[in-house]
């Protein structure tokens, strides 16, 4: 296996007296589309700034394709970044927008011109090199700060939430886009992102960070189906989590238990103690055989490809959110219908506290 | 009925400041210039309209020195004020500390606070040929003689661009406070070291400011009177000077078209400097 392109050990940085990121260490894969995901405030951005050097680390240490970064200014790092609102130059066309990192590193001007032209052409844009930024929509200048990223061919490209300005049509417009674009180049992808949909549609790999901290480092699936933490659990998709305590079974699964409600749970180890349980919406079932619990239906929310049922556990406080997929075959629920409930052992995610 | 409320305001508004130009400034003004067709002979004015006056504006080598060393005072007190503005300007953004920035501005905005005469007597103590300036020249072994720093072009240029400073460095650095941050950080993430970055992206952005600050700086310059009558020793004839001297010989002809001259050198600077803000601002 080839070195990774990005790596991070132990990197902390504080504001004053705000820690923005905490201890966080993980490594970013030749190649591949590696996305930091977390709620607005959590430390993703300030952790790509360091990467491209306009943040300096307090402690830790930061390594791009294997090089120690401590003290390498930004127009020295082997790193381009697509900044939030695009930073792009107002008093340049966007052809010279692009030819600027070239003309920085004083490359021969008919290579400039070809190269520019190479960059304009992989994102679409190859009538617009003459207009002014001030001329194009959000997706274009989107696109600019793109290809004036991508022609100084970097060996990793950072992106600040960059689809953030978009209208939503447009944005999974571009994730495609940005998904195909970083296929043809191959180039390392640092994105930072607070959208989880976008995070698990274009990632090969996703840090979940949370207060200043790494949460969770893996797969897509990994992430949505064995999160680790409470938080990540929360964070992507939508979960019912409620406080519970484990018990043992003796067949190495855990026995969950809360307000009027008992069931197993399979998991790698037996859990015991107090602790948090997480039930994915669309994990539960709705059925008629045997069934774990019997609740009553206290409001049907219609999504168009799926309905959302909150459900009252009959004989407990526990409220259940179910979410079954909607093909218009099957009439609805009413509320104040009684319903079974059913799930997978494999379903719940326990978390124990401590 | 919506249309006349919607001038009715605005027109109430305008009323008491549209009248005091008008009774103050342009009746005035209007009065002066029929002056300027007068017939001015042997110390005597007398009302038979002529364009005299105007034709000897016109041909006489005497007002076109005049004319021109007003523009060239104007222009030369604006390109100093911006060589040390521009400069100033920039510490001032870079220092990025509030209450540091104030008490900065407030020293750069002094000159202002004292009175132009009191103002014009420091620099003729500080410039002569014994004062601090010369002491220091010689003192640094810059100089074996003193240098003439007063009562002559120099001392006029020194003085005015030390109080139109305030009127470059605030514009600029307003501008420079505009810009966003992220386009320097997007300038050095794509190679650009500090010169380039200036170079390229934040001097041209702050390029309205230098022009609105020059505009202003010019235009003062060229109606300054107080500064160069003390300063220039009677070698710096700028054009408020020779309008100064015609009234109190009651030339009144010589002293309306001069104003004119002046009125219409200001004009056509402002709309020269708007063409230039036109240009600097990006579109």
């Amino acid at each position: 296996m080839s070195e990774p392109d990005v790596e991070l050990a132990g990197v902390t940085k504080a504001f004053g007296s705000f820690v923005a990121v905490r201890d966080v260490s993980f490594s970013v894969p030749k190649g591949s589309f590696f996305s930091l995901l977390g709620p607005s405030g959590c430390g993703k951005s300030t952790t790509l700034r360091m990467i491209a050097g306009l943040e300096h680390p307090d402690s830790g240490s930061l390594r791009i394709a294997g090089t120690n970064m401590a003290g390498v200014a930004p127009y020295r790092r082997p790193t381009n970044m697509v900044f939030q609102r695009w930073a792009l130059f107002p008093h340049m066309t966007v052809a010279e927008n692009v030819a600027f990192g070239l003309e920085a590193e004083r490359t021969p001007r008919a290579e400039i011109s070809t190269r520019v032209a190479e960059a304009l052409a992989l994102v679409g844009l190859a009538t617009m090199a003459g207009r002014k930024p001030g001329q194009l929509s959000g997706g274009q200048m989107q696109r600019v700060a793109l290809a004036r990223a991508l022609v100084k061919r970097p060996q990793v490209l950072l992106l600040d939430e960059p689809l953030g300005a978009l209208d939503l049509k447009l944005r999974l417009q571009m994730q495609l886009e940005l998904k195909r674009i970083q296929r043809e180049v191959g180039t390392t992808f640092v994105y930072v992102t607070h959208d989880q949909a976008e995070a698990l549609t274009m990632s090969e790999a996703i840090a979940v960070m949370n207060d200043g901290r790494l949460e969770q480092v893996g797969s897509p699936q990994e992430i949505y189906d064995r999160p680790t933490t409470r938080f990540v659990a929360g964070f992507i998709g939508n979960a019912n989590i409620f406080a519970a305590d484990f018990v043992p079974d003796g067949e190495g699964a855990t026995m969950v238990t809360l307000d009027g409600l008992s069931f197993r749970a399979r998991t790698d180890t037996p859990l015991s103690g107090r602790g948090h349980v997480a039930l994915r919406y669309e994990r539960l079932r709705l059925a008629t055989g045997t069934t774990l619990a019997r609740a009553v239906v206290r409001d049907a929310i219609f999504t168009g490809s799926a309905v959302h049922y909150v459900l009252g556990v009959e004989n407990s406080a526990v409220e259940l959110t179910a979410e079954t997929p909607y093909d218009g075959t099957v009439p609805l629920h009413q509320r104040g219908e009684t319903v079974g409930l059913s799930w997978d052992e494999a379903a719940p995610r326990l978390f124990a506290d401590g | 009925m919506a249309e006349r409320r919607r001038w009715g305001v605005p027109l109430l508004l305008l009323a008491p400041g549209l009248a005091l130009l008008i009774a103050m400034f342009i009746a005035p003004l209007m009065a002066f210039m029929e002056y300027s067709f007068y017939r001015f002979r042997r110390g005597r004015l007398t009302a038979d309209y002529n364009l005299d006056t105007y034709r000897r504006f016109l041909t006489d080598e005497y007002y076109h020195v005049i004319i021109l060393d007003t523009l060239k005072v104007a222009t030369l007190v604006t390109l100093i004020a911006l060589a040390i503005g521009y400069p100033l300007a920039y510490a001032m953004w870079k220092i990025n500390r509030p209450g540091l920035q104030r008490w900065l501005g407030l020293l750069i905005f002094s000159p202002i606070l004292v009175s132009v005469v009191v103002r014009s007597y420091g620099w003729t103590v500080l410039l002569s040929d014994q004062g601090p300036v010369n002491w220091a020249l010689r003192g640094l072994g810059l100089t074996d003689e003193p240098v003439t720093l007063v009562f002559n072009l120099t001392g006029v240029l020194i003085a005015l661009a030390h109080v139109f400073l305030p009127f470059v460095v605030f514009p600029i650095f307003s501008s420079m406070t505009r810009l966003d941050p992220s386009l320097r950080e997007a300038a050095s993430d794509l190679g650009a070291g500090w010169w380039m970055t200036f170079r390229r992206v934040t001097l041209p952005l702050t390029l309205p400011g230098v022009v609105a600050g020059a505009q202003i700086c010019f235009v003062l310059s060229l109606g300054a009177f107080v500064t160069p009558a003390m300063l220039g020793g009677g070698r710096v004839l700028v054009l408020p000077l020779q309008v100064y001297s015609a009234t109190s010989e009651i030339n009144w002809p010589v002293a309306a078209v001069g104003g004119l001259v002046l009125l219409i050198a200001a004009l056509l600077a402002v709309l020269g400097f708007n063409r230039l803000l036109r240009y600097s601002e990006v579109r």
